[in-house]
C-alpha cells in the first residue's frame, strides 16, 4: 500500500480505508462514516419513520461497527456488515415499540368508567412540531407512505434491492434469509406497492 | 412457449434484467402479448420510482456524534512506527543533512571503538576503578539506610546474631519496603478515585 500520510481517502476502496482505520487513523474512521451515513440513515429512517430515533439508531450502528473494526475480514463487504447491523437495530426498535404500544381503548384491567378514561390514550390531532413537519415532507409522498405500510421484512428487502442496489445474494447475506425467501419478499413487496399506488393488474 | 400469460416469477426475471437460456422466450412473448407487456412496464415503472428515492441526510453533526463515542485505537507497533517516521525530516535538503550527520556520527563511533580496542588494557583499568567507586558509593547508601532503619544498636547486634538473624532482619526489611510501596500505591489509587 502507498505511503499513508496524505492519502486521498475518498478514492480508496472500502477495504483499504478499513485497513487504515485498523491502524488507528482517525481520518479513516471519519471517511467510513462520511461514505455510509446517508444510506444507513435512509434505510433506518424508512424503517422506523422517526428522524430523531433514526439518528440515534444510525449512530449506534456506526459505533458498533467502528468499535469492532478489528474484527472486519476483507473477504466480506463492509457495506453488507453495516446494513446488517442497521437492519437489526431497526427491527429491534420496531419490536420494542410494538411491545410498548399502549391500548387506545384503556387498560383491559380497568373496572369502572373512570378507570377506563384514566388509562385510555387521546389520539386527537395535535399541532405538528417542526421535526414532524419535516418528517411529513420527507416521507409524505405516496410511494413513501406505501413503503411504510409494508411489513418490516418486505421493507428491508425492497429498500436494499432498489434503493441501495444490492443483489439478491447480498440481501440474503445481510438479512440472514434464504435466497428464495428474499425473492418472495421482494415480489410480494412490489405487488403490495403496486396495489397501494393503484397500478396493479386485475 | 405455450399460450399463457407470464407468471410473476417470469415477469421478475425480466424486471431484474436477467439474461440466460430461459429469458429469450419470455422476451419474445412480451413482444406479442399486450397484457404481459403492460404488466412488465408497470413493474418497471415501480422499480424506477423506487430507484429514484433519495438518500435522506442525517443532522449535520451526525458524524461528530459518532466519532465522540468511537474508540480510535492505534496498535502499539503502528504507534512505534509512526514515532520513528515523525523523526524523519520531510524535505529533501533536511533529509540529506540528517543523513550526513548520521553518517559522520557512525564514522566517529566506529573510530572511537577501534581506538578503545587498541588500548584495551587502559580501558579495563578505568572500568575497574569506576566499578569499585560505584560499589563503595552503593555500600555507603545501603549501610546509611540500614543504620537509619535499625539504629546503631541494631547494627552492632546484627553481626552477632549469625546468618539466621541477618536473614530474618533482611526479610523484615524487605517486607517493610514492599509494604510501604503497596501502601503508597493504594493511597494514590484512592486519591485518583476521589478526584474522578
Amino acid at each position: 500500500m502507498a505511503p499513508t500520510r496524505y492519502l486521498d481517502l475518498q478514492n480508496l476502496p472500502d477495504a483499504d480505508v478499513v485497513r487504515l482505520a485498523q491502524r488507528g487513523r482517525e481520518d479513516a474512521f471519519r471517511e467510513l462514516v462520511r461514505r455510509y451515513e446517508r444510506p444507513i440513515f435512509s434505510l433506518i429512517y424508512r424503517m422506523v419513520r422517526d428522524r430523531e430515533t433514526s439518528e440515534d439508531l444510525a449512530q449506534d450502528t456506526f459505533i458498533k461497527v467502528l468499535n469492532h473494526i478489528d474484527r472486519y475480514r476483507p473477504e466480506f463487504r463492509l457495506s453488507s456488515w453495516l446494513f446488517k447491523i442497521a437492519n437489526n437495530v431497526a427491527i429491534d426498535h420496531l419490536r420494542k415499540r410494538q411491545i410498548a404500544t399502549i391500548s387506545i381503548d384503556g387498560s383491559p384491567h380497568a373496572a369502572t368508567a373512570a378507570e377506563v378514561e384514566a388509562t385510555s390514550f387521546d389520539v386527537r390531532a395535535r399541532q405538528e412540531s417542526a421535526l414532524e413537519e419535516m418528517e411529513a415532507r420527507e416521507l409524505g409522498g405516496s410511494i413513501e407512505r406505501a413503503i411504510a405500510d409494508l411489513r418490516p421484512e418486505y421493507r428491508s428487502c425492497i429498500m436494499l434491492r432498489h434503493v441501495e442496489g444490492r443483489s439478491y445474494e447480498e440481501i440474503a447475506t445481510i438479512l440472514d434469509l434464504p435466497l428464495g425467501t428474499v425473492k418472495t419478499y421482494i415480489h410480494r413487496a412490489r405487488h403490495q406497492l403496486r396495489e397501494a399506488l393503484g397500478d396493479a393488474r386485475e | 412457449m405455450e399460450h399463457r400469460h407470464l407468471l410473476p416469477d417470469e415477469i421478475d426475471l425480466l424486471v431484474d434484467g436477467e439474461e440466460g437460456f430461459g429469458v429469450a422466450p419470455l422476451v419474445a412473448h412480451v413482444g406479442q402479448c399486450r397484457a404481459c407487456r403492460a404488466e412488465l412496464e408497470a413493474q418497471q415503472r415501480l422499480v424506477s420510482q423506487l430507484e429514484q428515492l433519495p438518500h435522506h441526510a442525517p443532522a449535520p453533526l451526525f458524524a461528530y456524534g459518532v466519532m465522540s463515542k468511537v474508540r480510535v485505537f492505534e496498535p502499539w507497533h503502528v504507534a512505534a512506527l509512526n514515532t520513528v517516521q515523525r523523526l524523519v525530516p520531510q524535505s529533501r535538503p533536511a533529509r540529506a543533512a540528517a543523513a550526513v550527520m548520521a553518517t559522520s556520527m557512525s564514522v566517529l563511533l566506529t573510530l572511537g571503538t577501534i581506538w578503545m580496542a587498541t588500548r584495551i588494557n587502559g580501558v579495563v583499568v578505568l572500568a575497574a576503578v569506576a566499578l569499585e567507586r560505584a560499589r563503595s558509593a552503593g555500600l555507603q547508601v545501603v549501610s546509611g539506610f540500614v543504620e537509619t532503619t535499625l539504629g546503631q544498636s541494631g547494627i552492632s547486634t546484627l553481626p552477632g546474631s549469625g546468618p539466621a538473624g541477618v536473614t530474618v532482619a533482611a526479610s523484615l526489611l524487605l517486607v517493610a519496603i514492599l509494604g510501604a510501596a503497596f501502601g503508597i500505591r493504594q493511597l494514590a489509587a484512592v486519591s485518583r478515585r476521589r478526584r474522578m
